[in-house]
This record gives C-alpha cells, sequence and structure tokens, in this order.
C-alpha cells in the first residue's frame, strides 16, 4: 500500500486537514482584524506594565481592523511604528490630532500639527521617547488600537481613553481635501 | 499619476511592478524610485525618488540659487520627485519615516518594450538577491 491509500485507510486523515483549513483563516485574522500582544518598556506606566519588575509583561489585545481607517480619537492608546527606527513598534498615547496646537512638555513652546499628523506620547514623561522628542508623526504609521488588558488577570479590561489635556491643546480643524483618498 | 515624476513616468498613469518583499530584507537606496504614503494624507499613495538615506546631508532645494543642507535623522528618507519644479515631496513635508514606505519600483509596464526593458535590467543590477 502506497503512502496515499496508507493516508486515506486512517481515520485521522479528515479531521487533520479540516482543522489545517482554518489555519488561513486564523492567520487572516491576526494580521488584520485581532490580535493578542505583548508590552514592553515603561514608557506607558501606569496604564501598561504599571510594575517596574522587568519580568512581568502586560499582554494587550490589539485592533488592527479599526486602524484602517485613519480616524482616531484623542486619548487613543495605539501602537505605531516608530519613525525613528522603522523596526520597532511603539505604544503610546494620541494626544491632538491634525490642526491642534500642543504646547511640549518641557517649556512653553508651542507647535502645530500639521495635516495627516498626530501628537502622540508616553503615560510617563520621564521614560518615555515620544513626539517631544521627534515631533508630530504621520497617522498612517498608527498600526493598530490597543483596547483592552488580557494578562495579568487581576487588570483584565479595557484601556481607558483619556480626555483630552485642555491645558495643554489648543484644538483646531482641517477640513478634508478631495485629494485625501486617492489611491495611486 | 500626476507630474511630479514626469520624465520616467507618465502624468496621465502608468502601470508600474513594484517589490513589496525586498524591504524586509534591505534598506532602500539612494536612487530608487518607491511608493509611499503620503504623510499629508493616509489614504493616499506617492511615486517618489529617494535622495538621501539616514544621516545624509541632503541640498534642500537644486531649484534655488541660494542652496542650502539639511540632515536626515535616523530612520528616515529625504523624497524627491523627479520633476523638480512641480512636485509635492520633502522640500514641502520634510523627511519621510522609512516605516510608510509600502514598495520599490522594479519595472514600468507600458507599451514601449525598451523602456520597460532598461528599467528592469537596471533593477537587477542593482537587486541585492542577483547572482551577479
Amino acid at each position: 500500500m502506497g503512502i496515499f491509500g496508507r493516508l486515506r485507510a486512517s481515520p485521522y486523515t479528515i479531521p487533520t486537514l479540516k482543522a489545517l483549513s482554518w489555519v488561513p483563516v486564523v492567520l487572516f485574522v491576526l494580521e488584520n482584524g485581532v490580535s493578542p500582544s505583548k508590552v514592553e518598556g515603561r514608557s506607558m506606566q501606569p496604564t501598561l506594565n504599571p510594575d517596574s519588575n522587568q519580568m512581568k509583561r502586560d499582554i494587550v489585545l490589539l485592533n488592527k481592523w479599526s486602524a484602517t481607517s485613519h480616524s482616531f480619537q484623542r486619548g487613543q492608546v495605539v501602537v505605531l511604528t516608530s519613525p525613528t527606527n522603522p523596526k520597532r513598534q511603539i505604544t503610546k498615547r494620541i494626544i491632538a490630532l491634525q490642526g491642534d496646537t500642543v504646547k511640549l512638555r518641557q517649556g512653553t513652546e508651542k507647535v502645530y500639527v500639521p495635516k495627516g499628523h498626530c501628537w502622540v506620547e508616553g503615560d510617563e514623561g520621564f521614560h518615555s521617547n515620544d513626539s517631544n522628542l521627534f515631533g508630530p508623526v504621520p497617522i498612517s504609521l498608527i498600526s493598530s488600537i490597543v483596547t483592552h488588558v488580557i494578562w495579568p488577570p487581576s487588570r483584565f479590561g479595557p484601556v481607558e481613553v483619556n480626555g483630552i489635556e485642555s491645558k495643554r491643546v489648543t484644538l483646531g480643524f482641517i477640513p478634508p481635501d478631495s485629494d485625501d483618498d486617492y489611491c495611486w | 499619476m500626476g507630474p511630479s515624476m514626469l520624465p520616467t513616468f507618465n502624468m496621465t498613469g502608468d502601470i508600474i511592478l513594484a517589490d513589496h518583499i525586498s524591504g524586509y530584507f534591505s534598506e532602500p537606496e539612494i536612487g530608487d524610485v518607491v511608493v509611499c504614503i503620503s504623510p499629508h494624507a493616509p489614504g493616499r499613495a506617492v511615486l517618489k525618488r529617494v535622495v538621501g538615506t539616514p544621516r545624509d546631508s541632503v541640498c534642500f532645494d537644486v531649484t534655488e540659487k541660494e542652496r542650502k543642507y539639511v540632515n536626515v535623522p535616523d530612520g528616515h528618507l529625504w523624497l524627491s520627485g523627479d520633476n523638480m519644479s512641480n512636485s509635492n515631496d520633502s522640500r514641502t513635508y520634510g523627511p519621510v519615516p522609512m516605516g510608510l514606505l509600502r514598495g520599490r519600483v522594479v519595472a514600468r509596464v507600458s507599451k514601449e518594450k525598451k523602456v520597460f526593458f532598461d528599467i528592469l535590467v537596471t533593477y537587477f543590477l542593482s537587486c541585492p538577491f542577483s547572482f551577479w
């Protein structure tokens, strides 16, 4: 009996093939829908990784699907590609959107956030490489929204969306352009 | 599409062959034509030529008489259209983060076979995976 004949005779072949057919579905959802992820570093304390113990890392749920529309709210926690190192993903909170004016964390200098950009900061001001260092970042660098904390179970729950920091942010508005959604 | 890459690509639109994989293994080099998301509009992709890689000092505007030079920060690229007089490029939005790149243009798929062949040969001669 050849290998195919033996496979056909085996009672495990059909269930295994059925299970394997779900692999692409799962991969697609993890890549484009919802996926768990580990948070490194302490720039988002106390929201994420509140223990400074290096062994304990939070696991969060990322929503990649709702990031594809490029519409975000001020105060959301997002994951974006670092503008200074394209191989690194960083977790930050959106402070201001396009058209707003932000006062820097240190000093009184004000920065205008240009069209298509946003201002991101870590919750822990002293240990965070954020827009105070590299300026406003393009919105399309944002790959996903952090929605829930999954691990540890004691802090299981949604990540809260902070309000607008009215002391530092002056709201502005840029009307959408007909050219914006033009693709190639 | 658009006038910014005029001598190389048509104003009314060309069909191009873009390579989305080599960006994972190698960094773009000076002279590459890349597809990149516009920093001003997240839904829009633009086609530009790489003029400066990180830590280069790039001439801000060649068309002006006085030449100013800017440094390209880490993880950024200085992009420019081939048609400098009519192009929205790094002169308006500054250095572009590499995270916005979506691919490298391999060839123009057009009716003129010679142009297609030329661009293809130039690409494979500069390709990091080529065997020669």
